[in-house]
């Protein structure tokens, strides 16, 4: 199967951290079939950089995500990280050549074991890789609980249930940030969080970005968010690439007609965009049976015979910009 | 693979399984079944004539796959006690182990619907706590124990039903005499089942009655009866449904212990009397039936599912 | 039963308050008696008892039959033996047999379920295949031959039960640990590195141990009643056990009822001492945080009907509390709004709020008993709260609609989407089933569901999210209502079908001239769509008013606040967003003063002394001391 393309990836660029190239995840369905969840994408990472990865349901952004940490299976395709591919690789080998990738997950409170106290959660990673209790680890803990905002000494000693959401994803943010982690995949980190809360998260995230030097996936569905918390933002639909695009530009100009449809459905936004309704209609396609040639054209005003047949790669539009459509 | 291939597969290796098992232990059974046969008076060489008509001398392989072709074929072997094929024994005896759990199910969920329907529309309520407590009470009592009180209660005090089936007449040639020996068992195994039913459907019910649909359907005028039976009722009947099934494939031990108290001549006291009597064909037989009968429950309550339920029939669960 | 896409709920910054449930008195008191039961099988033969085995008969101590009195407390048998001490001996084989099964039968039962939970596939097929062989196995029939062959002592019952036991605590282990394996902790492990064992072994067997252990509770009455079942069929262990002593007695139930009758109680307390710690303990891990209260009428009411406004709802006063295990919560606290025929109200808060409270105490449904309102709610001339049932009724199904948050659970799973249009029909008017139908499709089709004659027979299951919602639109509109009432329709949908949604809605009410009340947490959704907006906190509306006023200048400074630290296109990426530091307040006990003074930047003790009365000024309403930008008033 045709991959969206390269056309986005920085090959030159000797700081890029995580370099993902044609992944193809599918999982197994009744009677046989496929759900062709991740087919052929590719990303990079370049260090200090956020990316925001941003689509609807079924296009694919949390497998991706969990993919990169291979905790799904891809069936082809290459993760670099740090010049080693981590496809096909499992065990211990793994492990260690993935530690410095950590993941945040998207329900803070069933992201921690009810039955350990916070600082045994925390200290986890040290445990698993040999640096036991004893009092080097035991500050540390205390330091990166401090960090989030979580100080105070009897916070280690609580369980996960005597703590609200936010602060449940804080101490998640916490037990990552203690294996010293460069990479950071977040998938929809604040979406189960009222506003408030979100916005003390999303702050804590870019205060420990600069703190500790990290290099971010975030996975969202919600643009305004995304926007917030990206320098890249990668747009997905049904398992494909739609548009790559530096964050300013993709709200300035969106050039793919998804991205377009997806920004003027934003309520109350007040881009320079038409109605939601002329720019996509219908609804989304099987995942098992997706179109052939470009997998939005069912729902693209646009669409034409040679959407149906060729599938469109990616190519740069503008600086920074790439689009996979024909028609853009 | 179709549905009832895959049962058939399932049958068969189950049935081989724990047939072979029994087989096994039987076989290492103390005791000689040819002395047994020949009498108190034989001779050693009248011992060892029948021990070889009886195959017994073969390696356990053979005598298994004996029986096995045997059974095949609808031949379960003959009965020690009275020389009359097992096959027959067993069937005679099938039809009262069937019509006690039959009647034993209708009436534990005879009692457990409405129960557990009051009990979830009034949690705390008085009712519910009552019907808790003796819920509870039912499944703390030991089958045989209530077995027992229900006859010292029912026979001995007030004389109002028979404490022993004796000469039990078929359902259709004589119901009323039929009902009045079979009563007793067939409480004394509903009770267990009536406990689990209740418990079940007020937990399932009070979950379902929060549910979102249930509360639109409350916010569109519909009355309570309504609300409650029309909606709510359903999706927690599927979890009755499965708790009858894995009951009814689970009852046998209940109904062997029911059986022997009372003396209904069901398939449980004809296993108990075949133990007893080292009357092994029959013991095998009646083990092979009771394993397959267990296979087969299942199966129809989970094609029961697949047809009642339209989540599992368009496969979305 | 269980819902599969729900979105996750949202959650405030504040914990979760179920209260622990109290073990009750009955848990302690079996608690005592299973003790009292574990002292007597430990020290029967050093207690002063007299020798179970003595014929009383002969010594003259006891005699035949003795009914239970002060020379025997628990009577003597046909021989004269004190039944009292061979009770308290048979405690011992009941408690040591029991024991040993469940702790043999249980660990392995455990750990066989973890692997078949944890590792699925083919392991897991291996184990269920055979766990179901020995399910088919007649279990008591195996029991009772090996008896009958070999004997019964404890060397051989243990281990057989125990092999019994084995497939049915792998069961019930498998299915708790493929639903704890579906958690994000034990991805988040994974990733860390952990190992598949340290998974298994850290993560997992310590969640499992407790339901395990409740499992095992109820598994020691099991032991007991199948070990009395054997010996009542004749079979059971050599020593004198409670079931040999009621199948010795049940023969001579005529004329010494003591001796069957009183072993079995002793083994019924047992059985039900046992069953009840391990429900107990299955309660704790597993607390059902419904709340129950009982059931009131609700009284106190103010009578009178106000003279008919142009408001098609209005609501005065309303409080509506409900009893919780940690004390009354007030969810909706004197809340008054109005709602005119033809706009659209949005109602916005974050968790805890109030919101969907008040869409509740409109329509009267809550998912809880118990619940309170007092005040009025007047739609159309017509108190909800003080109406007749049959009133209620009518006006639920015909004047008002009300779409809810998840379109999933919202319809019922396992009646087609037409028999459910047609439901609300036939109830609330005359109309045939042919006629029903018919206008099922037609309302199919002007929400905008292709092929509706089609969908009209089709389960909830079979249609998407968005085609869900849709047909709870068409639930809501079917018999004309004047009044739509939407609780977060589009919360779990995705953008571009939330747009579409909110586009028929807005669509489908100018057309008919409904008014419109639409609860969201999303400002924005609210920005769009409505023409005026009322902020909730604390159960109480903080300010109201035209929405573009409320947005380009809001008084409230909860309202300011959350404008602020909502992320929004017109911002630079990487902008520092304003963050409102505490935490919610407590619908329990609600601090005196303003709700949102503890959170707030410039509260001052005023604040927090005198809750602030709503203010109207024009078409503007707040409760703040010093609104807008923070002046005094």
């Amino acid at each position: 199967m045709a991959g969206t393309g390269h056309a986005h990836l920085r090959l030159d660029d000797p700081d890029i951290l995580l370099r993902v190239r044609d992944l193809v995840v599918e999982f197994p369905a009744r009677k046989g079939q496929v759900v062709h969840a991740v087919s052929g994408v590719s990303i990079d990472l370049a260090r200090g950089e956020t990316l925001g990865v941003v689509g609807e349901s079924g296009c694919g952004k949390t497998t991706l995500g969990r993919a990169v940490m291979r905790l799904e299976d891809a069936q082809s395709g290459t993760i670099e990280f740090r010049e080693h591919d981590l496809f096909g690789l499992g065990g211990s080998e793994l492990a260690v050549k993935r530690r410095d990738m950590q993941m945040i997950f998207q329900d803070p409170v069933s992201s921690l074991n009810p039955r350990r106290r916070v600082r045994d959660l925390v200290r986890e990673g040290l445990e698993i890789w040999g640096n036991e209790s004893g009092p080097f680890s035991d500050a540390r803990v205390e330091a990166i609980l401090a960090a989030v905002g979580l100080a105070g000494e009897s916070v280690g000693e609580r369980r996960p249930h005597e703590f609200s959401g936010g602060q449940c994803q804080r101490i998640c943010i916490a037990r990552a940030l203690v294996m010293d982690p460069e990479v950071l995949i977040l998938d929809e980190p604040v979406s189960a969080l009222d506003v408030s809360v979100q916005a003390q998260i999303l702050n804590l995230l870019e205060d420990l970005k600069v703190e500790f030097g990290l290099t971010m996936v975030f996975v969202s569905h919600d643009l305004a968010v995304v926007r917030n918390v990206s320098d890249r933002v990668m747009v997905m639909y049904l398992g494909k690439v739609c548009e790559v695009a530096n964050t300013e530009r993709l709200f300035d100009a969106p050039a793919h007609p998804y991205s377009r449809a997806l920004l003027a459905s934003i309520p109350g936004h007040e881009l320079n965009l038409p109605d939601a309704s002329t720019l996509i209609s219908g609804e989304l396609p099987s995942p098992i049976e997706p179109p052939s040639g470009c997998r939005f054209r069912t729902r693209c005003p646009m669409a034409t015979e040679e959407c149906a047949e060729r599938e469109p790669e990616l190519r740069e539009v503008a600086v920074g910009q790439f689009v996979a459509c024909h028609h853009a | 693979m179709s549905a009832v291939a895959r049962l058939t597969v399932r049958l068969v290796v189950v049935a081989l399984a724990v047939s072979f098992a029994s087989f096994s232990l039987l076989s290492a059974a103390p005791g000689d079944p040819a002395a047994a046969k020949a009498g108190f008076s034989a001779t050693p060489e009248r011992v060892a004539e029948i021990r070889s008509e009886l195959g017994l001398d073969d390696p356990f392989l053979v005598r298994y796959g004996d029986w096995l072709a045997g059974v095949v074929q609808g031949n379960f072997g003959t009965s020690v006690l009275n020389q009359q094929p097992a096959s027959k024994l067993i069937g005679d005896a099938m039809p009262h182990t069937v019509e006690l759990m039959i009647l034993a199910q209708i009436i534990a969920l005879g009692v457990a619907i409405p129960a557990g329907v009051y009990s979830a529309q009034r949690p705390n309520g008085w009712f519910d706590r009552l019907a808790g407590a003796v819920s509870f009470g039912m499944l703390a009592t030991p089958p045989f124990v209530l077995g027992i009180y229900l006859a010292f209660v029912f026979a001995v005090r007030l004389d109002w039903l028979p404490a022993v089936a004796t000469d039990l007449p078929g359902l259709l040639e004589d119901p009323v005499e039929n009902l009045r020996q079979m009563i007793l068992p067939a409480l004394t195994l509903a009770s267990g089942m009536v406990a689990i039913y209740v418990r079940l459907l007020r937990t399932d019910l009070i979950e379902t009655l929060q549910q979102d649909f249930v509360l639109m359907a409350q916010s569109r005028g519909y009355s309570r009866r309504r609300v409650l039976w029309r909606h709510a009722f359903r999706p927690s009947a599927f979890s009755l449904l499965t708790a009858t099934g894995l009951t009814t494939a689970g009852l046998l031990g209940g109904a062997l212990i029911a059986e022997t108290l009372f003396a209904v001549p069901g398939v449980g006291r004809l296993a108990v009397t075949a133990i007893f009597t080292e009357d092994y064909d029959v013991v095998m037989g009646v083990v092979l039936l009771l394993s397959v009968a267990f296979v087969v429950t299942n199966f129809v309550v989970d094609a029961l599912y697949t047809v009642l339920d339209p989540r599992v029939r368009h496969g979305s669960r | 039963m269980a819902v599969v896409d729900a979105p996750t709920s949202r959650t405030g910054d504040r914990a979760p308050g179920f209260g622990r449930p109290s073990m009750g008195f009955i848990f302690w008191l079996s608690v005592t008696w299973i003790l009292l039961v574990v002292l007597a099988a430990a020290l029967a033969d050093v207690v002063p008892l007299r020798d179970p085995d003595a014929l009383g008969v002969r010594t003259g101590e006891i005699e035949r039959f003795e009914t239970p009195g002060k020379n025997a407390w628990f009577g003597g048998d046909g021989q004269g033996r004190d039944l009292f001490a061979q009770v308290i001996h048979g405690a011992r084989p009941a408690m040591v047999l029991s024991a040993a099964v469940t702790s043999i039968g249980g660990s392995l039962g455990v750990l066989v379920g973890v692997v078949a939970g944890y590792f699925r596939g083919r392991t897991d097929s291996v184990i269920m295949g055979v766990a179901e062989i020995m399910f088919a196995f007649p279990a008591i029939i195996l029991l009772f031959a090996v008896s009958a062959i070999w004997g019964m002592t404890m060397a051989i019952l243990i281990p057989a039960m125990a092999i019994l036991a084995v497939p049915g605590y792998a069961r019930i282990v498998r299915g708790v640990t493929i639903a704890l394996a579906e958690r994000d902790f034990v991805d988040a492990a994974r990733a860390m590195g952990a190992s598949r064992s340290r998974v298994v072994i850290k993560e997992l067997l310590p969640l499992v141990a407790l339901p395990a252990i409740a499992f095992g509770f109820l598994g020691f009455g099991l032991v007991i009643a199948t070990e009395g079942a054997l010996a009542f069929l004749g079979l059971g262990l050599e020593q004198r056990t409670w079931g040999s002593l009621i199948a010795g007695g049940q023969g001579l139930i005529r004329e010494a009822p003591h001796l069957a009758l009183i072993p079995a109680t002793a083994m019924f307390l047992t059985i039900m001492a046992f069953n009840y710690v391990g429900d107990g303990i299955r309660e704790l891990i597993d607390p059902r945080p419904i709340v129950v209260g009982r059931k009131r009428k609700a009284d106190g009411h103010d009578p009178a009907i106000s003279a008919a406004s142009e408001a098609l709802l209005s609501i005065r006063n309303l409080t509506t509390s409900f009893p919780t295990a940690g004390g009354t919560v007030t969810a909706v606290d004197g809340v008054s709004l109005d709602v005119r025929t033809g706009r659209s109200v949005g109602i916005v808060g974050e968790s805890g709020s109030g919101k969907t409270m008040l869409l509740r105490s409109i329509t009267g449904a809550f998912p809880v008993l118990g619940v309170q309102r007092t005040g009025r709610v007047v739609v159309d001339g017509t108190d909800l709260l003080t109406a007749s049932p049959a009133q209620r009724s009518t006006m639920l199904g015909t004047e008002i609609g009300i779409v809810s948050q998840n379109p999933l659970t919202a319809l019922n799973p396992v009646r087609t989407v037409g028999s459910q249009l047609i439901e609300v029909m036939r109830v609330h008017r005359e109309i045939s089933k042919a006629a029903a139908r018919a206008r099922a499709i037609e309302s199919l089709a002007q929400v905008g569901i292709p092929q509706p004659d089609q969908r009209v027979d089709m389960y909830p299951h079979q249609l998407s999210g968005g085609m869900r919602q849709r047909v709870t639109i068409a639930l809501a509109l079917a018999n004309e209502p004047r009044l739509l009432l939407a609780d977060e329709p589009t919360t779990a949908l995705d953008v571009t079908i939330q747009d579409q949604i909110l586009r028929l809605l807005s669509a489908l009410c100018e057309q008919r001239d409904m008014a419109l009340v639409l609860v969201t947490h999303d400002l924005q959704v609210v920005r769009g769509w409505t023409d005026d907006v009322a902020v909730m906190y604390g159960g109480q509306i903080v300010e109201a008013g035209p929405t573009a006023a409320v947005f380009d200048d809001p008084q409230h400074q909860y309202t300011q606040a959350l404008l602020a630290s909502t992320p929004r296109l017109d911002l630079r990426p990487h902008s520092r967003l304003a963050s409102i530091e505490g935490q919610p307040p407590s619908l329990v006990a609600p601090p005196p003063g303003c709700r949102f003074a503890a959170r707030c930047t410039i509260a001052d003790d005023r604040c927090r002394a005198e809750d602030p009365m709503p203010v109207q000024i024009r078409d503007r309403e707040f409760r703040c001391w010093y609104p807008g930008t923070g002046k005094a008033t």
